[in-house]
């Protein structure tokens, strides 16, 4: 906005320096036998003014425009420290094969741009790319809101394009404001990537009560054959209800689609249903400040990594055949998966934030030994508006097989110190 | 490992312990154009009277006060409209709070006008049209034969929302408005325009005239002044407000208890605003 002042100011200046001059010469012109004067008549300032004040009405219109443009964005460089870190990757076997990756490293975990353009009053455009972990600049958001033109507050809003999929809470809360690095492992394993591309209507009848209905292709943008296919080929439909009371929220959602596993023959659909239940409650301390208690659960029906086992890969490179196992019901590969953190934030003064977190996902609850648990602490501290310093401390629980019918946790506790800096 | 582990929780405790200890910096004000003046006044006596006491005050309008007071770098946020859901939300977001509203006073939202300008009052359905340019010619209001020339603020200004939402039921203004940057700027553009018409706090009527507003053709056309503030019969008043993060402790409560209190609201009287009460 300063910046944008600074503009205006600088071609106004320029616009004086270029049309004095002309009145001058003007002057000049009209009165060329005349002894040379330094003073111009009244009805010539006047008409000198009229047109600067066409030129900074022209140029008002052109920063006007430019106002609609915001470009914001984040980076998160971070340091991470595993306890099974290596200084080197190890190799072993014949042939080779990597064993174990280096888990003591700086990284960027997200690198992040946006611009927005609210073009009018009732529409507005969103690109958003990321060049973060991976060194590749992509495409995370591309989508167009129309705002409905009856309500004063727009309160019925049209989105179509590539989007967050609405659902639960911690999906839509922007990785540049959670207080802790990451979401819970369930949400990063139903919905990773979080986005998807499809079409959302969200309303909100009044102050406490928002509802969100949405369809969307169903494969996420973490898919590898996102975006041209959509494997499913059915649309993914969601509804989610949230009701608001400032110092409590609750929501519930549901989700449904379906699975196809491709096999040599015919393919097996299968049912894709996720249903997730989220609370936030926000309290306030005097000596500190502000503090929430969160939760939320999922429950999901669907294909699952477990469910490669109940299937054959055979033939060769040019002819793969892919089969069910024999006596395995195909209704079998979706199975029961459940998730759910809980989580504890406290503001301390402005500047620092303390937060608790356990989060728990268990992908299939017929089977034993394949639940992730983690326990997270972490210490914000605000820099300044802008910037952030977090550190945290995951110990994560897994079941590894060392032996046959002998499980261990493995050494992976993870330590994150991440500066992010947001503008 | 563990040695490392516990060092390293020792050290973000200690840190965290730090952070709470400093204390004692100034408070610092930020936001509305409309009560800058009235924010500089108050602080001025508070400061006189509260020797060692530091206030900072600052514009740049409601929305950009707004925006400090949720990115941490201002502990009072002075608005001349009431915050959003989106900004209550992205406050929450951050401190886990719904921020305190505190209305300290009131304010009739003046239209101003050329002094030579032989329009001296409008109803509210042809304000409206003439910002969303729909009535382009005074003429068409009573007055001369000439274009209006419209000024208004920037967006960011908590006027403009107040004037959109009360004014023009929330439609977009005409793009012939001339933005200015405040209040000052838009009463200076239309004291030297006979054709012009602006709107802002009614401190600021200086060099042009208020004009007299009626709520609709039957109602009689009101003047913005103490009284008719006061009992609500202007149609365009409204409350000024601070906002804190959370309950205001310490310097900051005393500060905003002697807003409140009689002398504090006797000093925005003779600045211009009207009081609470």
């Amino acid at each position: 906005m300063r910046a944008s002042h600074h503009f205006a100011g600088a071609v106004f200046a320029l616009a004086l320096c270029t049309v004095t001059p002309a009145i001058v010469h003007a002057d000049e012109d009209a009165t060329p036998a005349a002894p040379e004067s330094s003073f111009v008549t009244r009805e010539q300032l006047e008409k000198a003014l009229d047109g600067m004040n066409e030129q900074v009405q022209a140029m008002q219109t052109d920063v006007d425009k430019f106002k609609r443009l915001k470009f914001s964005g984040y980076i998160q460089a971070r340091w991470e420290t595993s306890e099974n870190s290596r200084d080197s990757v190890k190799v072993s076997g014949n042939p080779y094969t990597v064993t174990s990756p280096n888990l003591n490293r700086f990284y960027i975990r997200r690198g992040r741009f946006k611009l927005t353009y609210d073009s009018s009053p009732l529409s507005q455009a969103v690109i958003y790319f990321d060049g973060g972990s991976d060194r590749t600049l992509r495409l995370l958001e591309a989508y167009v809101t129309l705002l409905d033109p009856w309500t004063p507050l727009h309160d019925h809003q049209l989105t179509i394009g590539q989007q967050n999929v609405p659902f639960g809470f911690e999906i839509e809360r922007s990785s540049s404001v959670r207080e802790l690095p990451e979401r819970s492992k369930a949400e990063n394993v139903l919905f990773s990537g979080e986005r998807d591309r499809g079409v959302k209507l969200v309303d909100q009848w009044n102050t406490h009560l928002q509802t969100t209905l949405g369809l969307f292709n169903g494969g996420g943008i973490n898919q590898t054959d996102f975006p041209n296919t959509d494997p499913t080929r059915g649309k993914d439909f969601l509804a989610r209800a949230r009701w608001s009371q400032g110092w409590f929220d609750a929501a519930a959602s549901y989700y449904f689609g379906r699975n196809t596993t491709p096999l040599t023959g015919p393919d097996v659909e299968t049912k894709k249903t996720r249903i997730g239940l989220d609370a936030q409650t926000f309290y306030e301390l005097p000596s500190l400040g502000g503090g929430t208690l969160r939760g939320e659960v999922y429950f999901a029906h669907e294909v699952n990594p477990d469910s490669v086992k109940a299937l054959i890969n055979g033939g060769s490179a040019a002819n793969p055949v892919r089969l069910l196992k024999p006596n395995v019901d195909p209704a079998h590969l979706a199975t029961d998966a459940r998730g759910y953190y809980a989580m504890w934030v406290q503001n301390v003064g402005d500047q620092f934030q303390g937060v608790v977190r356990y989060d728990a996902w268990d992908p299939n609850t017929d089977k034993d030994h394949d639940q992730f648990r983690r326990a997270s602490l972490g210490v914000n501290y605000f820099y300044d508006g802008y910037t952030r310093i977090t550190l945290t401390y995951d110990v994560i629980k897994t079941d590894a097989l060392v032996s046959p019918g002998r499980y261990a946790d493995p050494a992976d506790n993870l330590w994150t110190l991440q500066v992010q800096h947001k503008w | 490992m563990k040695n490392l582990s516990i060092r390293l929780i020792l050290i973000a405790v200690v840190a965290l312990f730090i952070g709470v200890a400093h204390a004692g910096r100034p408070i610092t004000i930020k936001g509305s154009d409309t009560m800058v003046i009235l924010g500089q006044r108050w602080a001025e006596q508070y400061m006189n009277e509260t020797p060692g006491q530091i206030i900072q005050v600052t514009g740049g309008g409601s929305g950009t006060g707004i925006a400090a007071l949720i990115n941490g770098t201002t502990d009072i946020c002075a608005a001349s409209r009431p915050m959003k859901p989106d900004e209550k939300l992205k406050l929450r977001d951050r401190f886990q709070t719904m921020g305190v509203e505190i209305p300290v006073a009131k304010d009739g939202l003046s239209v101003y006008l050329g002094e030579a300008n032989v329009v001296k009052k409008l109803s509210l359905e042809q304000l409206k049209n003439i910002y969303l340019g729909t009535l382009t010619n005074w003429k068409q209001v009573g007055g001369k034969d000439a274009t209006i020339v419209l000024y208004g603020r920037e967006n960011s200004s908590g006027t403009y929302g107040f004037f959109k939402d009360n004014v023009l039921g929330g439609r977009d203004f005409s793009p012939r408005v001339q933005t200015l940057p405040g209040t000052a700027a838009v009463v200076n553009a239309v004291s030297k325009d006979p054709n012009g018409i602006g709107y802002g706090g009614a401190a600021y009527a200086k060099g042009v005239k208020d004009c007299a507003i009626a709520k609709d053709d039957k109602s009689p056309a009101i003047l913005p002044t103490a009284v008719t503030v006061h009992d609500g019969t202007y149609p365009l008043w409204r409350y000024l407000f601070f906002y804190t993060r959370k309950k205001p402790a310490g310097d900051i409560k005393r500060f905003v208890d002697w807003t409140l209190s009689a002398k504090g609201q006797e000093l925005a009287t003779k600045v211009g605003y009207f009081p609470l009460k």
